[in-house]
This record gives structure tokens, sequence and C-alpha cells, in this order.
């Protein structure tokens, strides 16, 4: 179980005037600023349950996610998680957690997998047979069994992403941090990475936060949603009562002759409203996407859903 | 302990295995290290043209000291140099969060992982040089003085290690990107000399301060003179307080960098 109590971080850093002259100033006279990432948040997860943690960036998303791993001292609350207090790094704690940082490699880039992996089973003690089992059912899931013996560096971005899952759960974790697993990923290995999320948490039920800019993760993996804003969670419940603002709505983008703007506009009416865009405009360029996570987090404050 | 153990067996081996792709650099690295052996041994040579004691120190002596404190530097190369190099630009940047979250020591994991495959054959020139400066050598000892003498020099290179680390630690709150490093290779130099011409507050700073004297200079001196206690019980605690300092500044280096890490 992760249980946190009104958790706060603040972080403080010295804060430069550009050039020459700000740096012979800041020598004599450092001008601090602090910035508060998270703002007294309380959170509980049971075991078993997978969340979705949106905002946008620098909201606070990797922050929480540090503290909850245990690498960032927070500046006053209470977290436990599976009993202990991640700061203090205990290691009964840090075998059964992992992180995976989309934006950061674990794995030895100079390395095959495997041999990475070798080293990980004794970090983390695995018994032989587990350790076996483990890579099997992974490399099977993730269907990677032909890369792991070619050198990690040598592998496409996609490829390493699923390197990096099998060696964040070849240990079992019963708590896991995702930060941005599918960031930089094509559509497919993004589909890949979430089907092996799917099947993953099904056969092992571990606690898991899933941080994402991508709303298409969340929607398939997480059926309750935690949002982040400014260091404070907006919302916290079940998916299915944003899911109308989530799937709904498309950003389209018009460029004509004289102006460019950018409507929002139901699914169901997307064919009647770029008919009649057509009709009015002499259209340049017409785009149609999916809105922003902070986008996203505008209309859900929009409709008023809250905490509950 | 045993998993250390083990871990560190596995450093070997992708070391090793990756030294292997890079056979150019690995033949290059042989030329340079004997180079910088020649020169240190001619360098006394010369020395010894115009004088017949250096320090208290007859030539077949002063070779001993050059091969111990090469044999130092081969260690230190080979085991330490690579990952102190990278230590500092991983604090730097911010880079320590996976070390962190691991079951397994992050200092043992930074200071070891990356074995320098290539120096060494340094390491084994090193140890070479020593057996021919000891087969030359005129007076005579038993084995239990030699043992002394491999074991300090191996201590030796643990406080040339700590030394490094002491220099570097600083990038944790400085963000420059090296510390001090520079300061280091510069003081190392007092290692490749003996400890006696240090004399007035220069030997405060070697012999306690940063230690450099007592990394190579002490264990010869025990060696070649008498055992003494004083210069034994010296090194020990010198040793002992640089371990406790230089794990206390780590264990705050940690704290400071979970406090910033964002």
């Amino acid at each position: 179980m992760i249980k946190v109590s009104s958790l706060s971080k603040t972080f403080t850093s010295s804060i430069k005037e550009p050039g020459i002259k700000g740096s012979l100033i800041s020598l004599f006279h450092r001008q601090k600023q602090s910035k508060e990432a998270l703002k007294s948040v309380d959170l509980e997860i049971q075991q078993g349950e997978i969340i979705g943690l949106i905002g946008a960036n620098g909201a606070g998303k990797t922050t929480l996610v540090k503290i909850l791993a245990g690498i960032v001292h927070p500046t006053s609350g209470d977290v436990k998680v599976l009993g202990f207090t991640p700061w203090k790094r205990p290691n009964e704690y840090r075998k059964q957690m992992s992180l995976i940082m989309g934006q950061k490699n674990q794995v030895w880039w100079d390395l095959p997998a495997l041999d990475s992996f070798l080293l990980l089973k004794e970090i983390y003690q695995i018994p032989v047979a587990q350790y076996k089992r483990n890579v099997e059912f992974l490399a099977e899931t993730l269907m990677i069994k032909d890369q792991l013996k070619t050198q990690v560096r040598k592998l496409s971005l996609g490829e390493r992403m699923k390197i990096e899952l099998m060696a964040a759960l070849l240990h079992n974790p019963k708590v896991i941090f995702l930060d941005e697993p599918t960031i930089g990923l094509d559509l497919s290995a993004q589909k890949a990475v979430r089907h092996f999320l799917r099947e993953y948490q099904k056969e092992f039920r571990p606690m898991t936060i899933l941080t994402s800019h991508y709303m298409e993760d969340i929607k398939e993996l997480c059926p309750r949603v935690v949002i982040i804003k400014e260091g404070q969670f907006v919302y916290d419940g079940a998916l299915s009562k944003i899911q109308g603002v989530l799937g709904d709505e498309k950003v389209v983008s018009v460029t004509t002759q004289s102006e460019t703007f950018r409507i929002h506009v139901p699914r169901q009416d997307l064919a009647n409203k770029t008919h009649q865009i057509f009709q009015e405009h002499d259209v340049i360029d017409l785009n149609i996407q999916d809105p922003s996570i902070e986008e996203v987090i505008e209309s859900i404050m929009r409709t008023g859903v809250h905490t509950t | 302990m045993k998993r250390y153990v083990r871990l560190y067996l596995y450093f070997l081996q992708f070391s090793f295995s990756k030294a292997m792709e890079f056979r150019l650099d690995f033949s290059f690295r042989i030329i340079m290290d004997i180079v910088y052996s020649l020169v240190n041994i001619l360098f006394f040579k010369i020395l010894f043209q115009h004088t017949t004691l250096i320090a208290g120190w007859r030539e077949d002596q002063m070779l001993i000291f050059v091969a111990s404190y090469i044999l130092v530097d081969a260690i230190s190369m080979t085991v330490f140099s690579t990952n102190m190099w990278w230590l500092a630009f991983q604090i730097n940047k911010g880079d320590l969060d996976y070390h962190l979250i691991r079951p397994v020591s992050p200092l043992f994991f930074l200071s070891l992982r990356e074995f320098s495959a290539n120096s060494f054959m340094n390491l084994l020139i090193s140890i070479g040089l020593l057996t021919y400066a000891l087969g030359h050598y005129a007076d005579p000892f038993s084995w239990s003085d030699l043992f002394l003498l491999l074991a300090l020099l191996i201590n030796g290179a643990l406080m040339y290690y700590c030394c490094q680390m002491l220099l570097i630690l600083p990038v944790f709150w400085t963000q420059s990107a090296r510390g001090f490093m520079d300061l280091f290779y510069s003081m190392g130099i007092a290692m490749e000399r003996p400890d006696r011409i240090f004399k007035g507050w220069l030997r405060v700073l070697f012999t306690i301060v940063l230690p450099f004297a007592l990394i190579a200079s002490f264990p010869v001196r025990l060696f070649l003179e008498k055992f003494n206690w004083p210069t034994f019980l010296h090194l020990v605690a010198v040793t002992i307080l640089l371990w406790i300092l230089m794990l206390g500044i780590w264990r705050r280096g940690l704290r400071a960098y979970s406090s910033a890490s964002s």
C-alpha cells in the first residue's frame, strides 16, 4: 500500500542575471528563488491498483514519483510505501520497488541486454529459477527475444524501452513507478508497450503509478486517474467520470489565406464542422489532433468535475 | 560481501570483453604506460649522476620507491580512474537516480563499475618493475617485510582514491563540472617524491591534510629503514580519518543531491 499524507516539496535555486555582469553579481550576492513543486498532497493506493498521474510539464509529476522512489527528500509530510519510508532507502524497500524513466536509461549501453540482466540478477539476488522464468516471460510478452544478445546502443528507441522494462521487472517488484515510459516512441512501439503493461499488470498485480503525456496510455491502462496542476491534485477519481471529456474532443487547427485558428470540436460533430469550415473559409491547411494534456485538464476543470 | 565479490567479477568480465573491441586503443595505452615508467626512472637516474643519496636513499632504494608509486598509480588507473572521471559528470548532471534505487551500495557501484582493462598491462608492467627493483636491492629483507610493503601500497592506492574523491565530491555543491580535479592532479605529484623532502607546513599538508606522502613514501620507508611504530601508526590513523571524512562527505553529498534533484 502507498500512503502519502500532506506531502510538500519546495526547491530552492539561485538565480543569475544573464551575461558576465550577472555572474559577477552572483559571486557576491546570490538571489534565492524557491519553487513549490508539491503543495500538501494526499494519496492512497492499494495493492494491485494502477493509477494514471497526469499533468503539464513542471506540474510536479516527476517530483512525486521521485519522492516515492526514494530519490528525493520531501520538505514536509509523510510517505509510507509497503510500510517503508522511501527516502531512507532501506534495502528491503529497494528490492521490492522499481522505477522506469522514459528519459533516462538504466541498462548499460555497451553491453548486450542479457549481461545487464545478469548484473541485476546479482544486485537483486534473484533466484535462478525465477530469473529464467521472468526473462522468458518478459521477452516473450515484449516480443524482443532476438535482441537480447545485441549491445543495447545498437537497438532502436522502441527496442531499448522494452529492454528497460525487462530490466526493471526482473525482480518482480511490488511497486512500480513508470515515468513517461512511452515518451518519444513511435505509435507501434507505444502500442506494444501499452499492451505489455496491461498484460503484466494482469499477471502480477503490482501497485503501479504511471505518468504520461499521451492520453492514450492513461485511457487504456488506468481505471483511476490523478490530475496534478501546479503541485496540487485537482482530480483524483475514476477515469470513467472524466472519460467524456477525454475521448470526446478533437482540436481542429485551420490555416486560411488571412488567419490561423484552433477550435475544439466534439467528435461526433467533426464531419459537419470541418465541412462547414471548408465552405466558409479559404482553407490552406487543416489539421485534426487530440487535445494536449494541458487542454484536457483545462476542459475537465471547466466542466466542473471535482475531487471526490 | 560475497555478493559484492561476484558483482565485481562481472565488472571485470564486462570490461575485458569491451576492451577487446578496441584493440588499437589497447596497444596505444601499453606504449604510453611504458613511456611513463621510463620517464620516471630516468628522472631519478639523472639526479643520481650528481649525488649518491636523495632524502637518505641510495639509487637501488630509490628504484624501489619509484616502482612502488608506479604500482600505486597503476592500481588507481586500472581500478578507479575511469569511474572517477565519470562520477563528477554524473553528479553534476543529476544522473545518480538509478544508482539510488538499487539495493546495493551506490558508492561501490560508482567507484568500481568501470575496471579499465586497457590499463591492465600497466599493472603487470609495474609489478614486473617492482620485482626487478627488489632483485637489485642490496640489503636483505624478509617475506614479512615484503608482505607489509605490498599491503601498505594497496592501502596507499585506497588513500589515493579517497583523496581523489575528496576533491570530486564538492561537485555536489559547487555545480562545476569537474570539482577540483585539476588541483588533484597537480598535487598528486607529491606522491612521487620521498616524504623527507617536505618540511614545515608542506609536510603537514602532505602527511595529514591531503596525505599524498603517505601513499608510497611511508610504506617504502617502513620497508627500507627499520620498521617503527610511530610511522606505522601515523599511516593507520590518517587512513582511518581519511575514510571517515570521505564517507561522511559522500553521505552529506547524497543528501544534498536528494534535496536538489527534480
